[in-house]
């Protein structure tokens, strides 16, 4: 089933600039299929760009970004099916709000893989199904809570069977006691096997979920290790300060 | 006073309904070529190509900044012989091109209207939060399916309470059509108003015909309005 040693994104050397503004200082990663990371640092600390660099929302300054062996900055890559096998799951959910759910998460599979109605349809069922939304099909977005919202967002990425899935903070616009029935989604996905990196403040989830944690500041990785390195044994000053601050 | 208000209903009011059918003609066809007209410029004027958004920010300045009454007579009088002109320099010989006034005063409104729908739709297409985009285009749609699925259905819905201003303001402005001899409300009421001089009774009863077709229409926008808007 899941082959652990196959590479899925190997990284070296990524640099961006806003301007003159330095923010992704060579960073380099290397993640198999079935990984989870987990990225964690203050604010302002590159980690949501680096994130946007991989499914190329933003464009690296310099450096290279290899997709299953292929050279995702290559000029003549076809950039949109490219970002058919990346999901992405935004800190604002950014649902579609003239469209009901079911048909949020029925339009990219209908458009773009050209699956019928009813196919697209029973699908999306199952999948609001697993992210505990079965429920709300024909609600629209505006009637949905942040937590429904934001599994409903994940249950629309799932739709166009993304082989990696990218989360940029999906918890921190979230009031505390929703927090939970989204972590709780991106587990079972975790469990399942799905290849993920995820930008979080949420210590608790990095610790239990993430196979590899990675401490980014000013731009740099600073450290990176297993969950209970970083947790327990964090060995750089900075990581230490950091995680003092969530242990309090 | 002697006012002849029969007079005036049995003779201009078959006549002012013969002018209410071209006046919605109009309204009708000049209101949808508008709102093409101004979807088109609003994405061309976004465009990332320089000149293609600099020549569109001439022509609807030009458009903006001339009354639509110059426009009419422009499009009118002046277009054909322009036209013709140019047939002849190429060598085509004279082609006596003329519009009617109708088709002439419809291409008027159209445009000028157009001009200023562009800038409305151009304004709600940018007021959609980027994420909207980003979003789009994380599931992998292109800038172009982006644009065209998720950005202008919600920039559309978004301007339905302008646009309907701009119907009913569209409607009024069809007595300018009289200028040219399209036989509208207004024209039919002046011509009548000086063969009979019952001068009060003809322009009220325009000003009335005028207010039975804009009142419902402004309704009928609330109506349209309430039914598509997002809530959010």
């Amino acid at each position: 089933m899941i082959e652990p040693e196959e590479n899925m994104l190997s990284i070296t050397q990524l640099s961006k600039y806003y301007g003159k503004n330095h923010v992704l200082k060579d960073v380099n990663l290397s993640l198999n299929k079935g990984e989870v990371l987990c990225i964690i640092g203050p604010s302002g600390s590159g980690k949501s760009t680096f994130l946007r660099c991989i499914n190329l929302l933003e464009q690296p300054t310099s450096g290279a970004i290899s997709y299953r062996g292929k050279n995702i900055l290559d000029k003549s890559l076809n950039v949109s099916s490219y970002r058919q096998h990346v999901g992405m799951v935004f800190q604002g959910y950014y649902l579609f709000p003239f469209k009901n759910v079911i048909n949020n998460i029925t339009m990219a599979p209908m458009t773009l893989l050209k699956e019928n109605r009813e196919d697209a349809e029973k699908e999306a069922s199952q999948l609001l199904e697993k992210v505990g939304m079965a429920e709300k099909k024909l609600v629209y977005p505006a009637s949905l809570s942040g937590g429904q919202k934001q599994r409903v967002a994940i249950a629309r990425a799932l739709a166009m069977h993304p082989d990696l899935l990218l989360f940029d903070e999906p918890t921190s616009a979230l009031d505390p006691e929703l927090v939970g029935e989204v972590l709780k989604v991106m587990k079972k996905l975790a469990d399942e096997g799905m290849t993920m990196i995820v930008v979080t403040h949420e210590m608790g989830f990095a610790k239990e979920v993430a196979n590899r944690v990675i401490f980014m500041e000013g731009g740099y990785i600073v450290e990176e290790g297993s969950p209970k390195d970083i947790f327990q044994h964090p060995q750089n000053d900075r990581t230490k300060e950091f995680l003092a601050r969530f242990i309090n | 006073m002697d006012l002849k208000w029969k007079d005036a209903f049995v003779t201009l009011g078959p006549s002012l309904l013969q002018g209410v059918v071209v006046v919605l003609q109009a309204t009708f066809f000049g209101f949808i070529l508008a709102t093409i007209i101004g979807l088109l410029v609003a994405i061309c004027r976004l465009s990332k190509h320089k000149p293609l958004r600099a020549i569109f920010v001439v022509l609807v300045e030009i458009i903006r900044g001339t009354p639509l009454l110059v426009q009419l007579f422009y499009i009118y009088y002046v277009i054909p012989i322009l036209l013709d002109g140019l047939l002849k320099a190429l060598g085509s010989g004279s082609a006596n091109i003329q519009f009617s006034a109708l088709s002439a005063g419809i291409a008027g409104l159209a445009i000028n209207y157009g001009a200023y729908i562009s800038e409305v739709f151009r304004s709600a297409i940018l007021t959609i939060d980027t994420g909207q985009k980003e979003s789009g285009l994380a599931l992998g749609f292109t800038e172009q399916q982006v644009l065209r699925k998720i950005i202008i259905p919600q920039a559309l819905r978004n301007s339905i309470p302008v646009l309907g201003n701009y119907l009913v303001m569209m409607i009024k402005d069809t007595s300018l059509l009289a200028v040219i001899s399209v036989s509208e409300l207004l024209l039919r009421t002046q011509t009548y108003a000086s063969q009979t001089f019952e001068t009060v009774e003809s322009y009220t009863m325009l000003a009335v015909v005028y207010l039975i077709l804009s009142l419902p229409l402004s309704h009928l926008m609330k109506m349209i309005e309430n039914k598509f808007h997002i809530v959010r």
